[in-house]
């Protein structure tokens, strides 16, 4: 049965106080880098939209993007948000099984053809269908049928949007991201291993708002969230300015609270929220927590060169080849150097002077 | 032998040296520089960014000195450069710059192209393409020994002028004075108060000083032409003279380029270190104040900012001793916004002056001055080279500013301001102060 009822009746019917919602409105703009002046429009436009219907995928996944979004939260107003919408199929969370499962999100899709969206959990295994599979039916199969009729796809958790874990080296189910098999629909990629909730319920916030998806980075990513890296907003920052380091996980300075960077913090090249939002209802991240940031919410972060390798060292052995390659470069610069030398002392031998007479005459 | 676009390319061969060669492999491409040229500013047009002036000389440099251009050379692949494109460079090389250094310093990656400017009139000089004014000025310098055709009788008669206002001795070919003075031809002709000037502040001073009747003239169009050849024969007249003078000092004056074509490129150009030192006269100035040996009376009670000229501040590294001269005479000092390294050129800088063809595009250039003038509020505009001056002075009669402003030479002012002890007649010794 389709539920017709607005968010603002389900939230109610919920027992969320008017004034409840307005303060998610409020955090959910502030978070989206909305001014303040968005926030009655924010809570208009979700007291009055109608629950869209959600057809969740998961593929090639550890179900950590569930658990972060179901759990970590759980109970508080995203939660609950995030229950008003339709959620018509969602192999982890639904009741029904079997063939009456592949019913539901068949029944949804018909339905609302051309409005619901599609939230995709996992990466997709291209080197053989039959890795992962869902009531007989591939993983690319499944993806291509639903996305057919989708207003938008949210690519929730690193796998789904850059191939994440699976994707690593060497790839052995050949694992894509959504975006390498969906090319002609709107796909907002919401990365993180997992990505912060708030992230999630922010960005169907904002469709439901506005009926359009936010404004992405060049790797599909909202910008209000995804917009500065995890360092340019990490508390320990002006110890990195002031070049104090923790050396090792036990010594003054880690005790101290100081800069990671030197134990392998990937703060500097991960665009994230973290250090904003904070996990466990706003309780730590893991910088606040004494650990570097892995760089999970970037592309091949597994793949980067080690957890504990400081971003300023190579990731590869290249002593022996850049000797090769140096003395190779100075043979062949010093080749060039002496043709070019005498190429100029020749041109410099035949010079001859040049005369008030030349350019009298010129 | 005539010149010839052989010649030029063969010119850009022996002259194409390592700087230029790594400054054409740095370069990035950004057109920052264009930015900082006032011909691009106050025109607009993308042609007069810096680096594109350089282009022949880039595709020789190419052609001749990288392992690919001489592989596309050799295979037929690459376009020689054409009588056609140095006659379409000829007035972006020698008209629309003024070797004023600005794109220099904004360039990120360190290319100084105002060397390559120069390095670049080194071939379109040897090719054929100089322009006619610049040409003549170049032909006077060499066979009348100053580029307005200055010859000494109009020297004699401008040190007759000084003596009788100064009642003082200007001193001509004094063997073992301290310091040689030269001038240039602008100051002779057009702002000859100089001589007075430098007569009573070294007489107070008690510098020991002389002009040299075979060498008064300190400008070098041979440089601005781009011509190492004459331009060294230029500087060869000056090492003469103070070597035949022995002097320890030789005092570049208040011109912009000749302080670049002694100091900087003088010894390059002769092939050897001077047995003397070349000092700017500001330099000099600022040295005896910090002496305690110049003192002055009184203020400007105007409003008065500085006009750097180019190659004594941001080419020629004098930057505070202006300032310092310049506090010392007057109390409402104030600065152009871009000021110091940073200053906007007059726009005749480079032989710029010297080509008429340039005049159009070098009073448009002009606006940026203006701009910078512009509620600014100042009655008196000082600068410390007389073709600054000249600039200026053109400059503001064409915006009807000449009214408001007046444009001074520093040298000048400080003399006015000059606090004359009272000495003994016989002028040999300093006497104490009669009451």
């Amino acid at each position: 049965m389709k539920d017709t009822r607005t968010v603002g009746e389900i939230l109610s019917s919920q027992g969320i106080s008017r004034r409840g919602f307005l303060k998610f409105c409020a955090a959910t703009a502030s978070m989206m880098a909305m001014p303040p002046s968005m926030v009655p429009a924010v809570a208009q436009a979700l007291s009055n939209a109608r629950r869209p219907s959600v057809i969740w995928l998961s593929f090639q996944e550890c179900t950590g993007c569930t658990e972060s979004l179901t759990r970590s939260h759980s109970p508080t107003l995203e939660g609950l948000l995030f229950d008003s919408i339709s959620l018509d199929y969602h192999h982890t969370l639904q009741v029904a099984a079997g063939s009456a499962a592949e019913e539901a999100r068949e029944h949804a899709m018909q339905e609302n053809d051309g409005s619901y969206l599609v939230v995709v959990d996992g990466s997709i295994p291209l080197g053989n269908p039959g890795y992962s599979t869902i009531a007989g039916i591939s993983n690319v199969d499944m993806l291509k049928e639903t996305a057919a009729g989708a207003a938008a796809i949210v690519a929730v958790g690193t796998c789904a949007a850059f191939g994440g874990i699976p994707h690593a080296n060497p790839n052995p189910t050949g694992a894509v991201a959504v975006s390498d098999i969906i090319k002609d629909k709107p796909i907002i990629n919401v990365s993180g291993c997992p990505p912060i909730p708030i992230v999630i319920t922010g960005v169907l916030a904002h469709y439901l708002t506005f009926g359009k998806v936010p404004e992405l980075d060049d790797l599909g990513r909202p910008t209000a969230f995804f917009g500065q890296t995890i360092h340019d907003r990490c508390y320990r920052r002006p110890f990195y300015d002031k070049g104090l380091f923790a050396e090792t996980f036990d010594d003054e300075g880690a005790q101290q609270g100081w800069c990671l960077y030197k134990l392998g913090c990937k703060g500097p090249v991960t665009y994230n929220a973290c250090a904003v939002s904070k996990w466990n209802s706003g309780t730590s991240f893991p910088i606040q927590s004494g650990h570097g940031c892995f760089g999970c919410s970037e592309p091949d972060f597994w793949d980067s060169g080690g957890f504990y390798r400081p971003l300023s060292a190579t990731t590869a052995d290249v002593g022996t080849l850049a000797g090769v390659a140096a003395l190779a470069g100075a043979a062949a610069g010093a080749a060039i150097g002496r043709m070019n030398r005498s190429h100029r002392a020749r041109a410099q031998a035949r010079h001859e002077k040049l005369t008030i007479d030349d350019i009298e005459e010129s | 032998m005539s010149t010839s676009l052989e010649r030029g390319i063969r010119t850009w061969v022996a002259q194409i040296d390592a700087p230029i060669a790594s400054f054409f492999t740095s370069c990035v491409h950004c057109g920052i520089c264009a930015d900082a040229c006032l011909f691009f500013t106050e025109t607009g047009d993308p042609k007069y960014t810096p680096i594109h002036k350089l282009e022949p000389m880039r595709r020789v440099w190419q052609q001749e000195y990288t392992f690919w251009g001489r592989l596309a050379k050799r295979l037929g692949f690459s376009k020689p450069v054409t009588e056609d494109e140095l006659k379409e460079w000829e007035p972006l090389v020698y008209d629309s710059c003024t070797l004023c250094g600005r794109c220099s310093m904004v360039c990120p990656v360190g290319n100084d192209i105002t060397y390559m400017i120069r390095k670049m009139r080194e071939g379109m000089v040897a090719a054929g393409y100089a322009p006619e004014g610049l040409k003549a000025a170049t032909s006077r310098s060499i066979r009348i020994g100053s580029p307005m055709g200055v010859r000494l009788p109009a020297l004699q008669a401008q040190i007759k002028a000084a003596e009788a206002e100064t009642g003082l001795t200007v001193p001509l070919d004094q063997e073992g004075a301290d310091y040689l003075m030269l001038l240039s031809s602008a100051e002779i002709m057009q702002f000859s108060e100089i001589i007075s000037a430098v007569t009573r502040i070294f007489d107070e001073a008690k510098v020991s000083w002389t002009l040299a009747s075979k060498a008064f003239e300190a400008t070098n169009s041979g440089m601005q032409i781009g011509s190492s050849d004459l331009a060294a024969q230029l500087v060869q007249r000056i090492v003469d003279a103070a070597e035949a003078l022995k002097v320890k000092y030789v005092i570049s004056p208040e011109c912009g380029h000749a302080y670049t074509a002694l100091r900087w490129e003088g010894p390059n150009l002769v092939g050897r270190a001077y047995p003397f030192k070349v000092i700017h006269i500001l330099e000099l100035l600022d040295e005896l104040r910090a002496e305690g040996r110049l003192k002055t009376d009184g203020f400007e009670d105007q409003r008065v900012t500085f006009h750097d000229p180019c190659q004594i501040v941001r080419r020629g590294g004098i930057v505070e001793p202006p300032r310092n001269l310049l506090n010392m005479v007057a109390k409402d000092f104030v600065e152009m916004e871009e000021h110091g390294i940073m200053n906007w050129c007059c726009g005749g800088g480079g032989g710029v002056s010297a080509n008429e063809r340039a005049d159009p595009i070098r009073r448009k250039a002009f606006d940026r001055k203006k701009h910078q003038l512009e509620g600014m509020g100042v009655a008196k505009l000082v600068t410390a080279c007389s073709n600054c001056r000249n600039m200026l002075e053109e400059g503001l009669e064409d915006n009807h500013l000449d009214e408001d402003i007046e444009v001074v030479g520093l040298a000048e002012m400080l003399a006015e301001h000059l606090a004359v002890s009272n000495r003994a007649d016989t002028g040999e010794s300093t006497s104490t102060a009669k009451e």
